[in-house]
């Protein structure tokens, strides 16, 4: 390899078949008499303006335009040489840092000797060794092209907010299944929106038989073994359903509060009471009706219950999780679109609130799809005051465009499968942390199952690796009509 | 003239030569040569080459003659000539290849009509008289016509080129010239006439061997306007042969590094004089 050009921090370099050079590779272009290493990474492969190419190509087309057939008689064995420099290529590589005395610095202002510098491509383990990216909490997440593990660390997820995105199909639920099982194995709470009833299978293994993690997954099916009784509600939660989820005015919420805290000193505090109490209420016939339309909502989602024996205590799952790790997957496969509100309302509130009194040191929330249950005003929420209280959130999604502009903005880690969309292409490339044409150059060919890692889990070093099986039972497969098994 | 579209073969060669570069003691050059053919409606073709020579002033002598006796099993009586500059050696090394293309075609051709890029003429020092009269010869034997086309000439009637005389006639057509006479040692073993294949507004001059018979030569031509393309009034299977053995800037570049991989030759840059000197005045630029 040859070092050709550099404009800005874009480097060209030239290569020949035999280096084997792809996108997403790391080259180290050291330059020995200056003491100093660029390092940088292929964006993208091109055909090196080798000239003569065109006449060469042109010349098999006769003006017939049928290809020439012939036989080169080439004794001297100089068609393989020809070959070599017609195949040669031009790598557009980002620099993504300078190395100085075993220092990493994301400078790219100096200039590497043209004829003096070597090019060597730099594995996958050395550039984390050299970026210091060797926790001791390791997640393995996959394979990279040169077989080289990819271990990202766990800590690096910790107190961040990510994103995990790709079109549908490419393996987003396989790689938060992945990040799931390595917290919950880390000891962590994690705590997972399943809008598609997949995440229950965590702990089985391929074969049906139970993991290692069996015993930390607790699936909770609101309004099946998930209900809570109004007596465990706190007002807040309450009100934050009925505001947000149920869009219940303001005159009627201040009505309502103060129903809630009468029944409750009257310690009548459940469905039944609270119904009736809202039936003779003496006041404006709108307030009255607004209050009844959500009492049935709530009464009607199944979700509230007046007998606590029934009541499942998300506070128990959470202690269970507290001191040796735990999914809690709160499954919203059959819930409708206002009970699912009502229950993110609800799991939400309550994650604050057990937060906030140091029930939980923090929690790893997994959202997937979060636009369909999550209300506009909560994505701020979430990325700024949930934060620190302690809910680390990782969005999921396969359309990238219903997360909002300023969630990519503040990623800090993206887990980038393959997207041909150019729209989708250019939305993530809006995320802070990485340059537009590095998004869209390499996730457009990325194969199904490779994910383009960005961020700090990787230092900074955009990664492509292949994410690793996992032994654990698979669902929320698509079901299909033409289905021969 | 009309097509005649009976199947005939219809046969090129053409070759080619390039300095590759300098060094301390001489010239690298590559020689490549080009046989194509039409036939059954494609064009199909044999290419030979690139061969790289290193020529050096010591080697020149002993480099040709070994040469020529490799392809002819006899000298032309070019040894006993003066010693070409070490300059003029690509073409004549060009020359050896492509004569020896055409006696192979001449020799294993029958019944076609065999293209050859230049004129008829001999008694150069790249073109001994014996050479060529051999090759014409074979070709007779095999009942095949060598049509000789020449892309430029100096041969001027009344001042004029003859090729920039033509009638006011709806081609094809040739044009006979009569009364030509070359100074020795030339000898001109073909008639010169002037071919304009189609309505491009091109005239090339065409060589056919002295001893053909007139008909045979008339059927010839015929033949190629049936059998073969002329966009613009000049053979394709010569255009195709003269392509193939072209040497590109690429390969060029592939034989400097096979040149450097396998022998160790170290090709030396020598500064170009002309640029050095005049800049942008230098011969062969142009600025706008």
């Amino acid at each position: 390899m040859k070092l050709y050009k550099k404009e800005g921090n874009i480097l060209q370099i030239i290569s020949f078949p035999a280096e084997n050079a792809e996108k997403g590779d790391y080259l180290l272009v050291e330059d020995q008499d200056a003491g100093k290493a660029l390092i940088a990474q292929i964006i993208d492969v091109q055909f090196a303006a080798v000239p003569g190419v065109l006449e060469e190509l042109l010349r098999t087309f006769p003006d017939g335009g049928e290809p020439l057939q012939g036989e080169d008689i080439d004794p001297m064995e100089i068609a393989p040489h020809i070959t070599y420099i017609q195949d040669a290529s031009l790598l557009i590589c980002k620099i993504r840092a300078t190395l100085e005395n075993e220092m990493l610095s994301p400078s790219s202002s100096w200039l590497p000797s043209r004829s003096q510098s070597t090019i060597k491509k730099l594995s996958i383990p050395m550039l984390m060794k050299l970026a210091k990216n060797d926790g001791k909490l390791p997640i393995m997440l996959g394979g990279t092209k040169d077989s080289a593990l990819l271990t990202i660390d766990a800590s690096a997820i910790d107190g961040t907010l990510n994103i995990i995105t790709g079109k549908k199909g490419c393996g987003k639920s396989h790689l938060s299944k992945l990040l799931m099982v390595n917290l919950v194995g880390y000891k962590a709470t994690v705590v997972i929106f399943d809008l598609n009833g997949e995440y229950s299978s965590l702990g089985l293994a391929n074969d049906g038989k139970r993991n290692i993690y069996y015993d930390k997954i607790h699936t909770l099916v609101p309004s099946q073994n998930f209900k809570v009784a109004l007596e465990q509600l706190p007002l807040n939660t309450v009100m934050g359903i009925l505001v947000n989820a149920l869009h219940l005015p303001g005159t009627s919420a201040r009505e309502f509060r103060r129903l809630w805290k009468m029944l409750k000193e009257k310690g009548k505090l459940n469905m039944q009471e609270l119904g009736e109490a809202i039936r003779d209420l003496n006041c404006n016939q709108h307030v009255r009706d607004a209050l009844a339309s959500r009492f049935h909502s709530f009464a009607n989602s199944g979700f509230f219950t007046d007998c606590p024996g029934e009541a499942t205590l998300l506070d128990d799952s959470i202690l269970k999780s507290k001191d040796i790790g735990g999914a809690i997957v709160i499954n919203l496969k059959n819930t409708s679109n206002i009970d699912r509100q009502i229950v993110v309302e609800y799991v939400l509130g309550k994650l604050v609130d057990s937060l906030s009194n140091w029930k939980l040191k923090a929690v790893f929330l997994f959202a997937e799809e979060a636009h369909l249950y999550l209300r506009e005003t909560y994505w701020d929420d979430i990325v700024t005051r949930m934060r620190h209280y302690g809910i680390f959130t990782t969005f999921i999604t396969n359309q990238p465009d219903t997360i909002q502009e300023t969630i990519y903005r503040q990623a800090d880690n993206i887990f980038l499968f393959n997207f041909t969309n150019e729209h989708d292409l250019d939305v993530v490339s809006r995320a802070a942390r990485v340059d537009a044409e590095t998004v869209r150059s390499i996730a457009r060919d990325l194969p199904p199952h490779h994910c383009l890692t960005l961020g700090k889990v990787v230092s900074d070093f955009p990664i492509v690796a292949r994410v690793r099986a996992l032994d654990i039972k698979t669902l929320g497969e698509t079901r299909l009509f033409f289905n021969t098994n | 003239m009309k097509p005649d579209y009976q199947e005939t073969l219809i046969a090129a060669v053409d070759t080619s030569t390039i300095k590759i570069g300098e060094t301390s003691t001489g010239i690298i050059v590559a020689i490549r040569g080009a046989t194509t053919w039409k036939q059954n409606g494609s064009y199909k073709y044999t290419r030979l080459g690139p061969f790289i020579f290193h020529i050096t002033e010591e080697n020149k002598n002993q480099l040709y003659n070994t040469l020529e006796h490799a392809y002819f099993s006899t000298t032309y009586g070019s040894s006993h000539q003066a010693a070409p500059n070490v300059m003029q050696m690509p073409t004549r090394l060009a020359s050896l290849l492509e004569r020896w293309l055409q006696t192979m075609l001449a020799k294993t051709i029958n019944h076609g009509v065999l293209l050859f890029d230049g004129s008829l003429t001999s008694g150069t020092i790249d073109t001994p008289v014996q050479l060529l009269k051999e090759i014409l010869s074979y070709a007779r034997r095999n009942k095949s016509t060598v049509l000789a086309f020449s892309k430029a000439t100096t041969l001027r009637a009344n001042g004029i080129l003859i090729t920039e005389q033509l009638p006011n006639h709806d081609p094809p057509y040739l044009i006979e010239t009569t009364g030509l006479h070359s100074k020795l040692p030339l000898i001109l073993l073909g008639d010169v006439y002037v071919a304009r294949l189609n309505k491009a507004n091109f005239a090339f001059r065409l060589d056919i061997d002295k001893e053909t018979p007139i008909e045979q030569r008339m059927a010839a031509i015929q033949k190629l306007l049936g059998n073969d393309i002329y966009t613009q009034s000049y053979p394709e299977t010569l255009r195709l042969s003269h392509i193939l053995c072209t040497f590109t800037a690429n390969e060029v570049i592939a034989m400097k590094h096979f040149i450097t991989r396998k022998h160790g030759i170290q090709i030396i840059h020598r500064p170009d004089m002309h640029k050095l000197l005049f800049g942008p005045f230098s011969k062969g630029e142009i600025y706008s």
